[in-house]
């Protein structure tokens, strides 16, 4: 199987693409030819609000310059019932490597089924948390390559957000942008999330300026900042595009929306 | 009867013609040989409390363990075959803290019990290719009491692999008085020290010797605390509330 792409990356600057393809600088390969890893590119992000959790991440996949589909969902409900995955109350975020991320849904979907049957409830994002975790470790020497961000709402009805890297240190946290876009997103979300580098205008000058203090944002906002994160990332990434996935977890359930984004 | 019995005695999973497992059934037997133990549940927390047979003046009383930790929620207390329960006991704290370490979180009452129980049908040959650790069923019963987020409970575990949840139990030789006692007894409103006293109090009717704060044992599970088992000095308090010591 050609699932490997030779020609060299967009661009091997930091942060435009998390796997560089591996040079003749590395040390000597052991196998030759064999690179079991490709980079499907695309991005996702998660903000968690006071009372719910937004997921998002574009539906494009690609290899190189090679767009694979337009329609490649990176968003997945995980302990569902039937192929709707109806009653879900956790969702998982995968971008990298599209087959990885795609059995690491399938493992953690299978576990959290498994809970349920033998502990008679439904698992806590805490606790799904705590074992995507040791999922990805369990693989430290053969990763997953996927950065992973896995949402819900936790025991009091808060958003809950944890994110990950490819080999499992996990983090709880308000936002989060993953994937090729990442370094596009990441100090945007700081800024109108964390209100990073906001400070009071009335505050004075120089050492008296005083830091904004990040407050939970309403649903509509958010909604707009994943939005206007996404259009932007577009239009400097060429890996991100094609369409938005929306996923919003609240105390209801989960709420997926697709809208378009730009096709070039 | 007895000579038709015997046949199917020998193979240890075989069942009889009227449908009996023997070497099961005679487990159960096992348990009712050993010393009484007890457990109430409150809604503040869970009692258990045992007795300890002191079959000689020069044996050290606190050697004899019949009421175990399995983590710092659960705790349980057993009676038959001794040597028995550790592997049980072993398995459910391996089983706790392997669920803390992939979880995050504390291991649910029923889930630990229901480890325990899965580990009670795996004696006899073993199906093909897998290894068979026990020869022979289990000869102990357990009184597993713990606290987790839908509160206090307790659990009876059985040589079977069957396991019930009980508002209040009795197991081992004086059982059936002791159960009947806790049937009068037991109430939906019980505090925790009355609960204490109930449970000394119904050893004391079925224990041969007489019972003082060295021959019981007692501990409890509460939301605060956790698993604790009594201490001499706290023993001695709740042997002297006892009417009649």
């Amino acid at each position: 199987m050609a699932s490997l792409f030779h020609a060299p990356m967009p661009s091997t600057g930091p942060g435009y693409s998390f796997s560089a393809q591996p040079t003749a600088a590395s040390a000597p390969r052991q196998h030759a030819g064999f690179y079991p890893y490709t980079d499907n590119g695309g991005s996702t992000l998660g903000i968690s609000g006071a009372t719910f959790t937004i997921l998002a991440g574009d539906t494009r996949s690609t290899s190189g310059y090679n767009i694979n589909t337009r329609h490649a969902p990176k968003l997945f409900k995980i302990g569902g019932e039937g192929p709707d995955n109806l009653n879900a109350r956790i969702v998982l975020s995968v971008v990298g490597f599209a087959a990885d991320g795609n059995a690491l849904k399938e493992r953690l979907d299978t576990v959290v089924k498994m809970y349920r049957y033998q502990h008679g409830k439904e698992i806590s994002v805490h606790a799904c948390a705590q074992r995507l975790s040791h999922i990805l470790y369990g693989k430290r020497f053969f990763p997953y390559y996927v950065t992973a961000i896995l949402g819900g709402l936790d025991e009091e009805g808060k958003g809950a957000l944890y994110s990950y890297d490819p080999v499992g240190s996990y983090e709880r946290e308000q936002c989060r942008a993953a994937g090729a876009a990442s370094s596009l997103i990441m100090p945007f979300l700081d800024n109108q999330v964390n209100l990073k580098n906001q400070y009071d205008p009335m505050s004075g000058q120089g050492l008296e300026k005083v830091q904004r203090v990040p407050e939970p944002l309403p649903k509509e906002t958010v909604e707009e900042i994943v939005r206007d994160a996404f259009t932007s990332a577009v239009e400097r990434h060429i890996e991100v595009g094609d369409g938005l996935q929306m996923m919003v977890i609240t105390k209801e359930g989960i709420e997926e929306t697709f809208s378009p984004l730009k096709e070039d | 009867m007895f000579i038709a019995r015997s046949e199917y005695d020998r193979g240890i999973n075989t069942f009889s013609p009227e449908g009996r497992l023997f070497q099961v059934e005679y487990s159960l037997e096992a348990i009712k040989l050993g010393s009484t133990a007890i457990g109430v549940a409150t809604s503040h927390g869970v009692i258990l409390g045992v007795e300890k047979r002191i079959t000689s003046s020069l044996l050290e009383t606190s050697s004899v363990e019949k009421i175990v930790e399995i983590d710092r929620h659960i705790g349980c207390a057993m009676s038959g075959l001794q040597a028995d329960a550790r592997s049980m006991v072993e398995h459910a704290r391996v089983t706790s803290q392997s669920h803390e370490f992939h979880y995050n979180e504390r291991l649910g009452v029923e889930s630990c019990t229901q480890a325990i129980c899965d580990l009670a049908l795996r004696f006899g040959e073993g199906a093909e290719g897998e290894e068979s650790i026990m020869s022979r069923p289990f000869g102990v019963a357990l009184l597993i009491a713990g606290f987790d987020e839908q509160g206090p409970s307790l659990y009876h575990a059985e040589p079977s692999g069957t396991f019930y949840r009980y508002d209040a139990k009795a197991i081992g030789s004086g059982s059936e008085g002791a159960q009947a006692e806790l049937q009068n007894e037991f109430h939906k409103s019980l505090s925790l020290g009355e609960a204490e006293v109930m449970v000394l109090k119904t050893l004391k009717q079925v224990m041969e010797e007489k019972l003082d704060s060295k021959n019981v044992q007692l501990a409890s599970v509460t939301k605060e605390k956790g698993f604790r088992i009594y201490g001499d000095e706290e023993m001695a308090g709740v042997v002297g509330r006892l009417e009649g010591n």
